[in-house]
């Protein structure tokens, strides 16, 4: 629960991650909610905790904007579930969001392993 | 998306999570979980259900939808807390419905055309006499026809003066209230009637056929609405009055209520011999293109003119002027709207005013209770926030609440309005002009619209200054402690309170002037004593009682048989009635008068032909000399009785009693009549008026040497009876004379005080009922605001016990808290009340808008109020254990 009672200023960063680690996760084939989570979780080996309740909003918005699409599927145990899949727009939108978040994490690599200033000295 | 698809998708919805969390309910037990302990762990895994599948919800768009939603949503929010949703639905019902219900009398009165087209065209031309201190008087009938004439301003103009007759129907003879008008009346007015004709020019001269036009509300409640009226004869005053027509309905003439309409008769040969009687008001239409200030600039040449064609007229030994002239005998021109609305205008806009002050402080009220609500429900909010809630989402939310809670306000307070329009307006007599046409109309109901909306939006807005992105980072924060009061709502909320406690002085005070003035006025003194005392009126037809004998035969009958009634002690019969009478004006020669600086010009403001016996049954004093008596009958030497106002103006230094007058109207001008005795002044020309010169003469001798009697009188009976139970016996007496005769307005004499004083009464009364509400919102506010201080602080004051602080320590820790903002409210309300009273100061009678004692008053009844206000907290703050609130949180 950390999370939830992280400032919005970090949740709203967050949320833009969410988008991405979503969209990422769906190219690995199609997937429903609980599916989706068990396989972040497991991916990134339980480092992403995707909060469950921020889940279902987000995957709403994502439809709306018509990157991803779903479908009502039986599952295995005999149940209806909602199934979700990347559309072709959400992979150029991947595509996107992938770019900017290597070139976010490009910078704040290089941020990290640059030597100090010398004018601070 | 229609509303079926809505439904279909929130079900999808319903469905996709339940499967989440049977799914995540599966795996558990697959660990080995029992299945409640299974389906718990998920449930609490997954949050808050309902919460989530609101944020998700936000997420499908659709405008419309969207706003109904969340419409719905702040719907379920409130049922949720009905106590908070009911005291903000009534808080809001009584400050909207107090809105709508005045700005429908403003709306009615003030606002709404005149029903005549083109309304703004219509003047109201009158005359004034400067000398004699008249701003505003009737013109006479000379002066109509030359004034219509000669002037260049107005299209067409027309006479009218308001009277009332005998009307007989199948339902009986009735008074019945009636215009007397120039057939250029009509035309100018440009209304048609329903059914029938206007008047012929012809029909105006003498010797013409009589002849009437009903009002529609006569036509229908005595002649059944039957258009077969038209032509056939109906009995006016006694004579046999045709009718030609039947005017559409609320057609009136400046607000008279008039039933009948009947044509003024005017000789043109004759001008000369009307010149001097001033009884008729003018209505003139403006030309196309031509305004009122044109139009008063176009009088200047006509006046000039007027003096150089009729100056001969003028009498210089009566120091008196009876052409129009720039200087001595002006005419005027008044908007007919605005004079007909007159000083009630005034009066209105402040109680608007007032009542809106009203809904202000409802509405401070209400931003506080909304941040109080708003504070506690920082988690959720929070909680929403973090799902991916928009925090455009959270404003619409809280805008969307409040404005469910305005629109249901202003719901119920159109019900509220229209109760209290009936209650104070319709049923009552205000004393408001205009009163038929207040009504809750369209733009009555778009105003309430705009004030809900308004209202809803700025109090709907004011928890927001709490919800801006930073300060939701903090609450986190905050959510671990409540140790430290939240400054900046703090804030918000105590300026609020001074707020409000200011808003609520400056109305108390307003209300506590007009209080004032209202109490002066009943306290003035009437001249006689009015208890016991009950009046009513006859009017004698013309046609049938031409003898001026027959008249004074009539009203001796009628006031010896009431006296003979058991329970009645005294009778008798007077042509003016206190306190509110028409000015007469009658030009009067004084014997011996030499007009010189400090003397006013020869004329009496009221005549009053009264029997023998008025004086000693108004129970008058007389300050001097004698009253009527035995002595002086119908053809004795003339005698008559003055009050103290004309003895001092006329006989200053010296006894009035001995001097001799001659009223106009002698027959003989030989002969004066003598002053006999000077009487107490009585009111006549209102309760707030300076009371005028006034002549009592003899009704009796009237005929003998005035040639002349009122055929209106009103008769006064001293008895320990009701009006109710005289009045079969004045129906007895009176039919058995004359079984034509209506009896007219039978009340007691307060009753026609009370009639007099009835705006300012209807004015204070509501101003009153304003200032209370206003203070008890404020209290409540300040209540409300302490509580939450004491709940906010109690660790801090637990913290203080601990230490050692007593309970008096405490209790005046949190009074000091809530009479420093009471205080701070009282000196800005003050400071407020003594820059804008100054507005009322027209309303206000024997007190200055500046009154200490009023404003003393005022200030220890706040204090007061305020004082119990914050008891209340204050004592729940003394019995905080210390043990329990150091162990909060």
């Amino acid at each position: 629960m950390s999370k939830r009672k992280a400032p919005l200023t970090r949740i709203e960063l967050l949320q833009g991650t969410l988008d991405l680690i979503i969209l990422q996760s769906l190219r690995w084939g199609p997937r429903h909610g609980y599916g989706l989570l068990q396989v972040i979780r497991s991916m990134s080996h339980g480092v992403l905790q995707v909060d469950t309740g921020s889940l279902y909003p987000a995957l709403h918005r994502l439809e709306r904007q018509a990157w991803i699409q779903a479908e009502w599927e039986v599952s295995e145990n005999n149940q209806r579930v909602r199934v979700y899949r990347l559309t072709v727009a959400g992979r150029k939108q991947l595509a996107i969001e992938r770019s900017k978040w290597e070139q976010f994490s490009l910078a704040v690599a290089e941020l990290f392993a640059a030597p100090p200033p010398e004018e601070a000295r | 998306m229609s509303s079926d698809d809505r439904d279909a998708r929130n079900d999808d919805l319903d469905v996709e999570i339940q499967s989440h969390l049977d799914m995540a309910t599966r795996e558990r037990v697959a660990r080995g979980e029992s299945p409640e302990a299974a389906a718990a762990a998920a449930r609490k895994e997954f949050g808050n259900v309902g919460i989530v599948k609101e944020v998700t919800r936000d997420m499908w768009g659709g405008g419309f939808e969207q706003l109904r939603r969340e419409l719905r949503y702040a719907a379920r929010s409130l049922l949720r807390s009905p106590g908070f949703a009911a005291v903000a639905i009534i808080t809001l019902a009584l400050g909207i419905g107090a809105n709508t219900a005045i700005f429908s009398v403003v709306n009615g009165v003030i606002l709404r055309p005149l029903p005549y087209p083109h309304p703004e065209q219509l003047v109201l031309v009158t005359s004034q006499f400067p000398r004699l201190g008249f701003d505003q008087f009737p013109v006479d009938a000379a002066e109509f026809i030359e004034f219509r004439e000669r002037n260049r301003s107005f299209s067409d103009v027309g006479a009218y003066y308001a009277t009332s007759v005998n009307v007989g129907s199948e339902t009986g003879p009735a008074r019945v209230p009636s215009a007397i008008i120039s057939a250029s009346l009509l035309s100018t007015l440009g209304v048609t009637p329903e059914a029938g004709r206007w008047f012929s020019a012809d029909e105006t001269l003498p010797n013409a056929a009589p002849v009437a036009l009903l009002s529609d509300e006569l036509w229908r409640s005595s002649f059944g609405g039957d258009r077969a009226i038209i032509g056939r004869k109906i009995q006016v005053d006694g004579v046999e009055t045709q009718v030609v027509g039947v005017m559409p309905p609320h057609f009136d003439i400046h607000d008279q209520g008039v039933r009948l309409w009947l044509p003024l008769t005017l000789d043109p040969a004759k001008l000369a011999d009307y010149r001097g009687s001033h009884y008729l008001n003018l209505v003139g239409r403006l030309k196309p293109g031509i305004s009122l200030a044109t139009a008063r600039v176009q009088l200047e040449p006509l006046l000039q003119q007027w003096r150089q064609t009729d100056g001969g007229s003028m009498d210089p030994a009566q120091n008196k002027v009876h052409t129009p002239d720039a200087k001595n005998h002006r005419l005027r021109y008044d908007d007919l709207l605005t004079d007909i609305v007159g000083s009630a205008g005034r009066a209105l806009w402040v109680l608007q005013a007032a009542v809106f002050l009203v809904l202000l402080i409802a509405c401070a009220n209400l931003a506080n209770l909304l941040l109080m609500r708003a504070e506690t429900r920082h988690k959720e909010l929070v909680l929403r926030a973090a799902l991916g809630a928009g925090r455009g989402r959270l404003v619409r939310q809280f805008l969307a609440e409040s404005l469910v809670l305005s629109l249901a306000g202003a719901a119920v307070g159109l019900l509220v309005a229209r109760w209290g329009l009936h209650a104070l307006v319709l049923s009552n007599d205000a004393g408001i002009p205009r009163a038929t046409t207040v009504g809750l109309d369209g733009r009555v109901l778009l105003y309430t619209l705009v004030l809900a909306l308004g209202t809803g939006i700025v109090f709907g807005l004011t928890p927001l200054l709490r919800l801006s992105t930073a300060n939701m980072s903090l609450s986190l924060r905050e959510a671990g402690s409540r140790t430290t009061a939240h400054a900046g709502a703090s804030r918000v909320r105590r300026a609020l309170v001074v707020a409000e406690m200011a808003l609520a002085v400056t109305l108390l005070v307003g209300a506590g002037l007009l209080l004032r003035s209202f109490e002066n006025l009943t306290q003035v003194d009437s001249g006689f004593d009015r208890s016991r005392l009950s009046t009513f009126g006859l009017v004698l037809p013309g046609a049938t009682y031409a003898d001026s004998m027959r008249r004074v035969a009539f009203f001796h009958q009628v006031t010896d048989q009431l006296q003979q009634v058991s329970g009645v002690q005294s009778a008798a019969a007077m042509s003016g009635l206190p306190p509110l009478r028409q000015v007469n004006a009658n030009d009067t020669r004084f014997e011996g008068y030499v007009a010189k600086p400090g003397i006013p010009p020869q004329n009496v403001d009221y005549y009053n032909w009264v029997t023998a016996n008025y004086i000693a049954t108004m129970r008058i004093p007389m300050i001097e000399g004698r009253a009527f008596g035995p002595m002086d009958g119908a053809t004795s030497p003339p005698v008559a009785v003055v009050n103290q106002t004309l003895a001092r103006l006329f006989f200053p230094g010296q006894s009035a009693v001995g001097h001799r007058i001659q009223p106009s109207g002698m027959v003989d001008t030989t002969q004066w009549y003598t002053i006999v005795g000077v009487a107490k002044d009585v009111k006549q020309g209102g309760m707030d008026a300076k009371t005028g010169t006034e002549l009592y003469l003899l009704y009796d001798q009237a005929p003998k040497y005035l040639g002349y009697a009122p055929r209106y009188m009103n008769v006064v009976v001293r008895s320990t009876l009701t009006p109710k139970a005289l009045a079969p016996a004045i129906r007895r007496i009176v039919g058995a004379i004359d079984p034509s005769l209506p009896i007219v307005g039978l009340r007691t004499m307060d009753e026609v005080f009370a009639k007099a004083l009835a705006r300012p009464r209807f004015i204070a009364l509501l101003l009153v009922i304003f200032a209370v509400v206003a203070l008890a919102l404020a209290a409540v506010g300040t209540y409300g605001v302490l509580a939450y201080a004491v709940t906010e602080r109690r660790r801090e004051i637990g913290i203080r016990m601990a230490l050692g602080a007593t309970e008096g320590g405490v209790l005046t820790l949190v009074l000091r808290q809530g009479m420093l903002l009471a205080g701070i409210g009282l000196v800005v309300g003050l400071a407020g009340a003594l820059a804008v009273t100054r507005v009322v100061r027209s309303l206000l009678f024997g007190v200055r808008p500046t009154d200490p004692l009023t404003f003393t008053a005022v200030g220890v009844f706040m204090l007061g109020v305020a004082l119990v206000a914050c008891v209340v907290p204050a004592r729940r703050a003394t019995r905080v254990d210390p043990l329990v609130a150091l162990r909060l949180d």
